[in-house]
């Protein structure tokens, strides 16, 4: 059930799937792997709908984060891992939402543990080997899994769904070179991670298409969305 | 027969077009085109290829719209698309 506060919070989007998709939203849990560049505004646009969240990240925030890491402010650097100053921020945004956290690595001993009860996954690592690991253990339990990635003006997007799309290693066989200080723009992050949100949203409440063995490449820089069909 | 390249992201800086059309021969290969591009594109293969041919090399290629091999033979009016994967968060 949802209450007269949330009909009224949640109004604008009731108007797009209704009343039961909200209760679908309430009902759910995401995880976000990776709370940084795309991981702020995942978190963000998903707590702002009404979706309950895991955030999931070892690291603290540097100076050098913010310039992309929106959920992380001056008053972070340094103090508390990112799950923790996002969560802060987030519970103030929203306070109908339940947001758990786990300030460390994910890793082949843990991944079943932290991640129990979760209805999607969504990627915003920087890493290949732990996506690898979120892959494999999204196939494991059958959940959807959302892949992002950025560089500088560029991105991409693509929704894993086991046995219906390829996985991501089939996609991405051999992994890209992990670069220290990849070169990233804020507002990238910010259209890929808002993507991925949308993705998350479509796939919990059942509406409309996700980019499912399709995907996305985005260059902002020359003001293009390519969407590539990964079948066959 | 005539290709139709496309390049995404940092191949579009790299080779300094978005577009281009490349002359193949009967028969040739996806493989056969990354060949071609590497000669006509010197930044490109040096900073994408390194050296020497390179498997692991950093580069997706759909053909037609959809995701293709370097083993895929081409045809006459095939439509490539080499974009590079990202891999920050």
């Amino acid at each position: 059930m949802l209450t007269e506060k949330e009909l009224e919070r949640y109004d604008r989007q009731i108007r797009i799937f209704g009343i039961e998709g909200q209760k679908k939203l309430k009902k759910s849990k995401v995880a976000v792997v990776g709370v940084g560049g795309l991981g702020s505004p995942v978190a963000y646009y998903l707590a702002a709908a009404g979706v309950n969240l895991l955030l999931i990240d070892e690291q603290l925030p540097e100076l050098s984060n913010l310039n992309r890491q929106i959920l992380h402010w001056e008053d972070d650097l340094g103090k508390n891992p990112k799950p923790i100053s996002a969560k802060w921020k987030l519970e103030h945004f929203n306070s109908d939402i339940k947001i758990d956290t786990f300030a460390g690595r994910l890793t082949r001993e843990n991944i079943r543990e932290v991640l129990k009860d979760i209805d999607v996954i969504v990627d915003c690592l920087d890493n290949f080997e732990t996506r690898y690991l979120l892959d494999e253990f999204a196939h494991e339990k059958g959940i959807p899994l959302v892949h992002g990635a950025v560089e500088s003006f560029y991105g991409q997007v693509t929704t894993i769904i086991p046995g219906k799309t390829k996985s991501l290693r089939e996609i991405f066989p051999i992994p890209p070179k992990k670069k220290e200080n990849f070169p990233i723009l804020g507002a990238t992050a910010g259209v890929i991670g808002t993507i991925q949100a949308a993705e998350v949203i479509k796939l919990l409440t059942g509406k409309g298409e996700v980019l499912a063995n399709k995907l996305l490449i985005v260059d902002l820089m020359h003001n293009s969305f390519e969407v590539v069909d990964l079948e066959g | 027969m005539r290709i139709k390249v496309r390049y995404f992201a940092r191949f579009r800086e790299l080779t300094g077009t978005g577009e281009e059309k490349i002359e193949l021969p009967e028969g040739s290969k996806v493989r056969d085109l990354i060949e071609k591009i590497k000669e006509l594109h010197p930044k490109f293969k040096d900073e994408i290829f390194g050296e020497d041919y390179d498997d692991n090399a950093d580069v997706n290629i759909s053909r037609n719209g959809r995701y293709a091999s370097f083993e895929e033979e081409l045809e006459d009016g095939d439509i490539v698309a080499l974009f590079p994967p990202t891999s920050g968060g």
